[in-house]
């Protein structure tokens, strides 16, 4: 049973299927004092309906400046970027975001937080409300219904966060290193409360982090990217079964995937460090 | 004038103020003990150097002496027609003075052309202390109530435009960043996330205004009117009646203090979420 559902859905549909979102040649350049930094170097993948890619890569590879451009916060760039083959420019309603940040409305109850969104694509309050309640429960938070996001824990917020950014029903979900400001264990619970909510909600995840065990406990698939520019070194499929939890991390199965990872990683630092040193 | 870091660090100084800890309940018992005979003990010693000899008791009256001129001044009915006359300036000052800050710090704070535009004037315009106006404000209005309003509204302007300026401009840009994945339209965005994202920073500089604003009202009624504290207070003085002068200073803090610590309650109230 466990291995009928290791395959993903990913592999089957994909070839029926138009991606859920498709970056051909993405670079981003920013000026900045010392002249143009290539920040992203012709970045191109695919992401399948309904799948679950985790971008991993060290700090200042570029990996959050490629899911705010998915985002459509991040313009100017080149290429192209298609959601649900509709070309990206700005933020729309059908993909949503969490940051590393929770960045609650602090003068809103959590209620009203999650109730934001649908509230501003027309629906009314009672509608907003009863979405919201619906979320409330499904990331546990029924007793803090009320309560300001002042008063919850770090990982209380990031809960409210993605429930919020949930409540549009979005076909993408981006998350940028969402449980990145977390102490270890609460890491650990948000990662098995979001692959949980994953089997409920249909959206496509993509999952920016610097850990490595993150990625492969989460992704049906990691990119592996390097810095400076940034750029996709290797693509490595992950297909531990699902439904999975953390405790993956002790199956010889994710110790070899963490090896093929961190060889790609090991071979890239030492590039990086020669030329650094040729220079 | 009260800067730019002043409206933040009052803000921090909110925030993290309240963590004192008294060593033990005595301690805190003879604190209170203390704080509770500071003021009989000052009026008690004050009384006895006047009455002493040691100093003029014209110039220098005990607090006998000026709570009888107080009540005298309240028995005249003076008091209330100069209390009305101060408490109208200052009010109807401050709140034209807010809303014209509030109006205009949205405005400079969210559209740099007209922070373009303004912005160099009103810096140029700041820092000239209020009081400095009078002058020019007899010319402009001679001793009317127009002149007063104006010395008040331009002291609050200043202060609350400059706060409400850097509370639209320092608002969280993950906040918007986050309203705009969730469909937020950018022509809500002022309502929704801005006006409440800045209101911490309004409030600040409402408070600095409450004081501002009695500050520009010495000078306002020092430059002549017919009726108000500080003209009491002149008047007083002119009659070397030293205890009015002592009894209308004492009604000008105590006022100042009320208004301060009535707004301090609202502010809590508006910005409910802390």
């Amino acid at each position: 049973m466990k291995l009928a559902l290791a395959s993903s859905p990913a592999s089957d549909e994909s070839a029926r299927k138009q991606p859920a979102i498709q970056v051909s040649n993405l670079s981003i350049v920013f000026d900045t004092k010392g002249g143009q930094v290539i920040a992203v170097d012709r970045v191109s993948f695919d992401v399948a309906p309904g799948e679950f890619v985790c971008i991993a890569g060290p700090s200042g590879c570029g990996k959050s400046t490629v899911l705010n451009t998915i985002a459509g916060l991040e313009v100017p760039f080149e290429g192209e970027i298609l959601v649900e083959g509709a070309p990206v420019y700005s933020p729309r309603p059908d993909v949503g975001m969490v940051f590393q940040q929770p960045h609650l409305f602090p003068w809103k109850s959590v209620r009203r937080n999650i109730a934001h969104g649908p509230r501003m694509l027309g629906k009314s309050t009672t509608e907003a409300y009863a979405i919201a309640d619906d979320l409330i429960a499904m990331v546990g938070l029924k007793r803090f219904a009320d309560a300001y996001p002042n008063t919850l824990s770090g990982g209380m917020q990031q809960r409210v966060a993605i429930a919020r950014a949930l409540a549009n029903q979005p076909r993408v979900l981006l998350m940028d290193e969402p449980f990145g400001a977390l102490d270890a264990q609460t890491r650990t619970v948000m990662q098995d409360n979001l692959l949980a909510l994953r089997d409920r909600i249909k959206a496509t995840i993509v999952f920016v982090t610097h850990d490595i065990d993150e990625a492969i406990v989460l992704a049906d698939r990691v990119l592996i990217m390097s810095a400076g520019p940034g750029r996709i070194l290797r693509e490595v499929a992950v297909k531990l079964p699902r439904p999975r939890s953390s405790s993956v991390l002790v199956e010889p199965a994710y110790h070899s995937l963490k090896k093929d990872c961190l060889d790609v990683i090991r071979a890239e630092g030492l590039r990086a460090f020669n030329q650094s040193d040729a220079n | 004038m009260p800067e730019a870091t002043s409206a933040e660090s009052d803000i921090a100084l909110r925030t993290g103020g309240r963590a004192r800890r008294p060593n033990s309940v005595g301690l805190r018992r003879l604190n209170i003990l203390v704080g509770a005979l500071s003021l009989p003990l000052f009026i008690g010693l004050w009384e006895l150097v006047s009455r002493s000899g040691t100093v003029n008791m014209v110039l220098f009256p005990p607090p006998t002496v000026v709570a009888a001129a107080v009540l005298e001044w309240i028995r005249s009915g003076q008091f209330f027609s100069d209390l009305l006359a101060s408490l109208f300036r200052v009010t109807t000052g401050f709140i034209v003075g807010g809303a014209l800050g509030i109006l205009l710090g949205i405005l400079t704070g969210q559209f740099p052309v007209i922070s373009s535009l303004l912005s160099p004037l009103f810096h140029i315009l700041r820092p000239i202390p209020p009081i400095a106006f009078v002058p020019i404000v007899i010319l402009w209005f001679g001793l009317s109530e127009a002149g007063k309003l104006f010395l008040v509204v331009w002291g609050v302007f200043f202060t609350v435009w400059l706060s409400t300026h850097i509370g639209v401009q320092k608002v969280d840009r993950g906040l918007i960043r986050a309203a705009l994945m969730l469909g937020t339209p950018r022509r809500q965005m002022l309502q929704e996330i801005v006006l409440l994202g800045a209101l911490p920073y309004i409030v600040v500089g409402l408070r600095t205004a409450v004081s501002i604003s009695f500050y520009t009202l010495v000078a306002a009624e020092l430059a002549g009117a017919f009726a108000g504290i500080v003209y009491r207070i002149e008047i007083a003085q002119q009659n070397l009646q030293t205890g009015q002068v002592m009894g209308g200073l004492a009604a000008l803090g105590l006022i100042s203090f009320i208004a301060d610590r009535l707004f301090a309650a609202l502010a809590e109230r508006i910005v409910w979420w802390r």
